[in-house]
C-alpha cells in the first residue's frame, strides 16, 4: 500500500510545480517591467502601474512594456502548446511548429494578404490557413507511405519549411518597397511590432480550457493511433481536433510575433524531463514555462545591445539549436 | 483619427482666431496628412539618416534629441543619442527622450511603430521625397515646425536655385545614356520616378532604366550590356572610388568602358534626398561632361 | 456471457485476395489460439475483431450488437487489445501507462478514483511489476515492456481480450506466466483470443484453435480436435513429429 501512496501523491507533487510556474510567471513579468532601455526603479515602475507614476514613466510602462511583455508571454505559452500539441500529434518529439514549416506557412498567407492590402482579422484568419495548409502538407506526406517514420516525418517539414522559405523571399523580392519594413519581420519572429496582446491571451486562456478535458485522451493518443482506438479514443476525431487548434495556435502566434522559432521544441521537452508525460500536467505547464522563456528571451532581446534591439527569434534560436541537436543525439529520433 | 480630429479642431481655430493663427503651425507631410504644432519643436527625433540630415539643413539640428544608427552626416550628429536601427527602434529610448517632433521615413521606418507613436499622442511628421521640389519643401516644413524658418527658406531657395542653374546649364546638352549603379551584388538601378534618376536627367543624362516597373530593379549584367550604355555612374560601399567599377572592365565592346566613362559619385551624396543632392548633382554633371567630351 | 459472433465475417488485407469468411462465435470461458504462418492475418483479424478495422465484408456483433453500431468507449470497456508494437516515443512511467487502461472507464471530466489505482496494483502485481512501476517504459526490456502491455489490458477489464503474440520477447518462466493470466482470465469468464506462433503453448492452454491457412480455408474447433500433424504440418508446411508428455501432446519439427 506503501506504493500506492507514492504513485498518488504524483499528481499533488505536478499540481505543486504548476503552482511554481504560476508563480514563476508573476516574477518573471514584474522582472521584465523593470528592465529595460529606459532606466526605471522598481519604485517608479510600482507607481506608473499603481497610477501614480510621472506621465513618462506611465506611457514606458502601461504603452510600451506591459504590451509587449503580455504578447511575448501570450505568444510563447501558445507556441509550446502548439509544439507540445503537434509533438503527440505526430508521436513525435522533434516536432515543432517552426521545424515543421508549419510557422512559415502562416507567414506566406499572412505576407501575401500584406501584398494584397489586407490586415486585421482577415489576415490572421490568413495566416491560420496558411498553417492548416502546412500542417496538413506535412502530416499528410509523411504518413502516406505505410511506414511512417520520424526520418520521414522531419525531411518532409524540411523541405517545406525551405520551399515556405523560398515563397518568402520570392514575396520579399517582388514587394514595394513601403511594404518592406512591415514584412520583413516575419521571417525572424520579431515582438517589436506587437500589437495588441488580447487575442493570444484570449486565445492562450481558450485552448488552456479544452485542453483539460482532452488531457487523457491526449496521453492515451501518444501511444499510438492504435492503441488510443483500442482504448476507446475516436482517434480521427481527436488528431482532426488537436490539428486544427495547433494550427490556430501557431496561426495566433505568427500574427502576434512573426515567426518564432524552437520554444515550442524546448518548452514542451524540459518540462517533459521534469514532469513527466501527463498532458492534464504538462499541457498548462507548457502555457505557463512558455510565457516565461519568451518574456525573459525578448527582455534580453530589448536590452543586451540597446538601443539596437534584436528580434526575439534570434534568442529563441541560440537556445533551440542545441537542444534540438541534443534530442537528436540522444536518439529520440 | 485622433490626428483627423486634431486637425479638424486646428481648422477650426485657425478660421476663429487670427491670433492661434500666429501660435500654431501647419503643415501637410509626405503621406499628405497635416501635422500642426502649438508652439515651435523643441525636441526632434529624426528616425532616418535622411531625416537627421533634413533637419540640420533646416536649421534645427540643435533641437535633434534622437537619431538612429547610420546617421553620420553633419558629422556632429554622430554625438546625439542613438535609438537603434531604423528598422528596429528603441521605442522606450525613444519616448523617454521626450521629443515633441519625431521626422520618420515611410518607406523605411516599420508602420507598427509609427502607428504606435501616434497613438500614445506623438506628433509625427513623415517624409519621403521623390523631387528636387519635395527636398526643398521638406527643408521648408521642418523649419516651419521648427520655428527655423529663416534659415531653412534661404536653404531650401539655394538649393532650388542650385538645380535650376544645372537645369538650365544641360537642358540643352547632347544626351548621354546613362546607367546609375545603386548596388553590385544583386546588381541594381532604378526607375524614372526615382529622384536619382532625376538627377541624371538634370545634367543631360537619359537613365537606361527608367521604364523599370519596379522603382529599384534587380538587374542582370546582360541586361545592361543590352543597354550599352554611354555612362555608368557607381555609387559604392563607401567613400572612396568605387571597386564596382573594376567589373564593368571586363566588357571593353560596351560603350561606356570602350570610352573609359566609368564614374565614381559618393553614394552620400547623391543617394540620401537632401539639399546635399545639389552637390552631388554637380559632380555627376561634370563626369557626363567628361564623357561629351571624350566622343 | 459475452459472446462475439462472427457472420460470414472476411477480414480485409490489403493488396490481398479475399480470406474465406468465417461464421463461428467466441464466447466467455474460451481461451482461442489463433494459429497460422507469417502474414496470414493474424494481426489483422484480432484488429478487425476489436473493431478498429472494418472487415471487408459480413458482419461482427458483441452480444447480438453490431460492432460498428457501438460507441467506441462502450467498445472498449468490452474489449481490449494488446498489440505486437508499441509506440514509446515520449518518456512515461511503468506505471502511469498501466493506468492508460483505465481510460475506457472513465468520462471526460473524471479523475482516475482510488479504485482505479487499487485496480491498477493489482495488474501491476499479477505481472510481478511492483517493482518496476517507477520506471520509463523506455528502458525496459522487451520481456518487461510486454508484461506492461499485458498489466495494461488487465487494467482495462475488458470481457473479450485480443491479445497479439502475448509470449513474444517473454522467457520462458514469463511466457508460462502470460499464458496462467490467460487462462485465469478465461476461467473467470472473460473469452481470450491470443495469436499465438508457439504450437506447444496453444496445445497446453487454449480450449480452442483457429488455424488460418495461406492456401485453404481455416478451420476453428476444439484444440483437442484440431491440433494433430495432419492439420498443423499443412499449416507451417512443416513436416512434425508429435509425442505425449504428462498427458499433452507435443509438436516438434522434424528435418526433411
Amino acid at each position: 500500500m506503501l506504493a500506492a501512496s507514492v504513485s498518488r501523491s504524483l499528481p499533488s507533487s505536478k499540481r505543486f510545480s504548476l503552482s511554481v510556474l504560476v508563480c514563476a510567471s508573476i516574477v518573471i513579468m514584474l522582472f521584465a517591467l523593470t528592465q529595460g532601455s529606459a532606466s526605471l526603479s522598481i519604485r517608479e515602475v510600482w507607481l506608473a502601474l499603481t497610477g501614480e507614476g510621472t506621465p513618462l514613466a506611465t506611457t514606458l510602462v502601461m504603452e510600451l512594456r506591459l504590451p509587449r511583455i503580455l504578447a511575448a508571454y501570450a505568444t510563447g505559452g501558445l507556441l509550446a502548446v502548439a509544439g507540445a500539441l503537434m509533438q503527440i500529434l505526430l508521436r513525435n518529439p522533434l516536432a515543432e511548429p517552426y521545424v515543421l514549416g508549419i510557422s512559415g506557412g502562416a507567414s506566406v498567407a499572412a505576407l501575401v494578404s500584406i501584398l494584397l492590402g489586407i490586415s486585421g482579422v482577415l489576415l490572421s484568419g490568413a495566416a491560420f490557413l496558411g498553417a492548416m495548409v502546412s500542417t496538413v502538407l506535412v502530416f499528410g506526406i509523411s504518413q502516406a507511405g505505410r511506414t511512417s517514420s520520424s526520418l520521414r516525418l522531419l525531411l518532409t517539414g524540411v523541405v517545406i519549411a525551405a520551399g515556405w522559405g523560398a515563397l518568402i523571399t520570392l514575396i520579399l523580392a517582388l514587394a514595394p518597397p513601403h511594404k518592406l519594413p512591415g514584412m520583413l519581420y516575419w521571417l525572424m519572429g520579431d515582438l517589436s511590432y506587437a500589437g495588441s496582446p488580447i487575442l493570444p491571451w484570449c486565445m492562450l486562456i481558450a485552448v488552456c480550457v479544452v485542453i483539460v478535458p482532452l488531457g487523457r485522451s491526449l496521453n492515451v493518443l501518444a501511444r499510438g493511433a492504435l492503441q488510443a482506438a483500442s482504448l476507446g479514443v475516436d482517434v480521427k476525431r481527436l488528431e482532426r481536433l488537436v490539428f486544427v487548434l495547433a494550427s490556430l495556435l501557431t496561426a495566433v502566434a505568427v500574427t502576434t510575433a512573426g515567426s518564432v522559432g524552437f520554444v515550442g521544441l524546448v518548452v514542451p521537452h524540459l518540462l517533459r524531463m521534469v514532469l513527466g508525460n501527463d498532458q492534464r500536467v504538462t499541457l498548462p505547464a507548457c502555457a505557463l514555462a512558455g510565457g516565461c522563456l519568451l518574456t525573459l528571451a525578448d527582455t534580453l532581446a530589448r536590452v543586451v545591445i540597446a538601443p539596437e534591439q534584436l528580434p526575439v527569434g534570434v534568442i529563441t534560436a541560440l537556445l533551440g539549436v542545441p537542444t534540438f541537436l541534443l534530442l537528436l543525439r540522444k536518439g529520440r529520433l | 483619427m485622433r490626428t483627423a480630429l486634431k486637425t479638424l479642431l486646428l481648422t477650426t481655430l485657425t478660421l476663429c482666431s487670427a491670433k492661434s493663427v500666429m501660435a500654431q503651425q501647419c503643415v501637410v507631410d509626405d503621406r499628405q496628412r497635416t501635422v500642426c504644432m502649438d508652439k515651435p519643436a523643441q525636441r526632434i527625433a529624426t528616425l532616418s539618416p535622411g531625416a537627421t540630415e533634413l533637419a540640420f539643413a533646416a536649421g534645427a539640428g540643435s533641437k535633434v534629441v534622437a537619431v538612429v544608427s547610420y546617421s553620420d552626416y553633419p558629422p556632429q550628429a554622430k554625438q546625439i543619442t542613438s535609438v537603434g536601427s531604423h528598422t528596429r527602434i528603441d521605442m522606450e529610448r525613444l519616448v523617454s527622450l521626450q521629443p515633441d517632433l519625431v521626422l520618420a521615413w515611410r518607406t523605411g521606418n516599420p508602420p507598427e511603430q509609427i502607428d504606435l507613436l501616434e497613438k500614445m499622442g506623438q506628433t509625427v511628421f513623415i517624409i519621403e521625397p521623390h523631387e528636387f521640389d519635395e527636398i526643398a519643401t521638406a527643408v521648408k516644413r521642418i523649419g516651419t515646425l521648427a520655428g527655423t524658418e529663416v534659415v531653412a527658406d534661404d536653404v531650401a531657395d539655394t538649393f532650388l536655385a542650385g538645380i535650376e542653374q544645372l537645369r538650365e546649364r544641360y537642358q540643352n546638352a547632347p544626351k548621354v545614356r546613362t546607367f546609375y549603379q545603386v548596388w553590385d551584388e544583386p546588381l541594381m538601378s532604378m526607375s524614372g520616378k526615382h529622384y536619382i534618376s532625376k538627377v541624371v536627367a538634370l545634367c543631360g543624362g537619359v537613365n537606361v532604366f527608367a521604364d523599370s516597373s519596379r522603382m529599384i530593379p534587380r538587374l542582370n549584367v546582360e541586361s545592361v550590356l543590352l543597354q550599352n550604355p554611354e555612362a555608368i555612374i557607381a555609387g559604392g560601399m563607401g567613400e572612396e572610388n568605387s571597386s564596382w567599377l573594376q567589373a564593368w572592365r571586363a566588357f571593353p565592346e560596351m560603350r561606356a568602358t570602350a570610352q573609359g566613362n566609368l564614374f565614381f559619385v559618393p553614394p552620400s551624396l547623391i543617394q540620401r534626398p537632401t539639399p546635399r543632392v545639389l552637390e552631388g548633382a554637380r559632380i555627376l554633371c561634370d563626369k557626363l561632361d567628361i564623357a561629351r567630351a571624350r566622343r | 456471457m459475452t459472446q462475439l459472433v462472427l457472420d460470414r465475417m472476411v477480414v480485409d488485407i490489403p493488396q490481398q485476395g479475399a480470406m474465406s469468411p468465417l461464421t463461428m462465435s467466441l464466447s466467455s470461458g474460451q481461451l482461442w489460439g489463433v494459429l497460422g504462418p507469417n502474414g496470414v492475418g493474424k494481426t489483422t483479424l484480432l484488429h478487425t475483431l476489436a473493431g478498429i478495422l472494418a472487415p471487408r465484408s459480413g458482419r461482427i456483433e458483441l452480444d447480438a450488437t453490431p460492432l460498428a453500431k457501438l460507441a467506441r468507449p462502450m467498445l472498449a470497456q468490452c474489449i481490449g487489445v494488446m498489440f505486437q508494437d508499441h509506440q514509446d516515443g515520449f518518456p512515461a512511467t511503468v506505471y502511469e501507462t498501466v493506468l492508460l487502461g483505465r481510460h475506457p472507464h472513465l468520462g471526460v471530466w473524471q479523475k482516475e478514483s482510488d479504485q482505479d489505482h487499487a485496480i491498477v496494483l493489482n495488474a501491476l502485481k499479477s505481472l510481478d511489476l511492483l517493482a518496476l512501476q517507477n520506471r520509463l517504459i523506455t528502458e525496459l526490456s522487451g520481456g518487461e515492456r510486454q508484461r506492461v502491455a499485458l498489466a495494461m489490458l488487465k487494467a482495462q477489464q475488458p470481457k473479450v481480450w485480443l491479445v497479439d503474440e502475448p509470449t513474444n520477447h517473454l522467457d520462458l518462466n514469463h511466457q508460462v506466466r502470460a499464458m496462467e493470466i490467460l487462462a485465469e482470465q478465461s476461467l473467470q469468464g472473460d473469452c481470450v483470443v491470443a495469436s499465438l506462433h508457439d504450437v506447444n503453448l496453444a496445445a497446453r492452454w487454449c480450449t480452442h484453435v483457429l488455424l488460418l491457412y495461406p492456401d485453404r480455408p481455416p478451420l476453428w474447433g476444439e484444440s483437442a480436435s484440431l491440433l494433430t500433424t495432419d492439420h498443423l504440418e499443412p499449416l507451417y508446411r512443416q513436416p512434425l513429429a508429435v509425442t505425449e508428455l504428462e498427458g499433452r501432446s507435443v509438436f516438434v519439427p522434424r528435418s526433411t
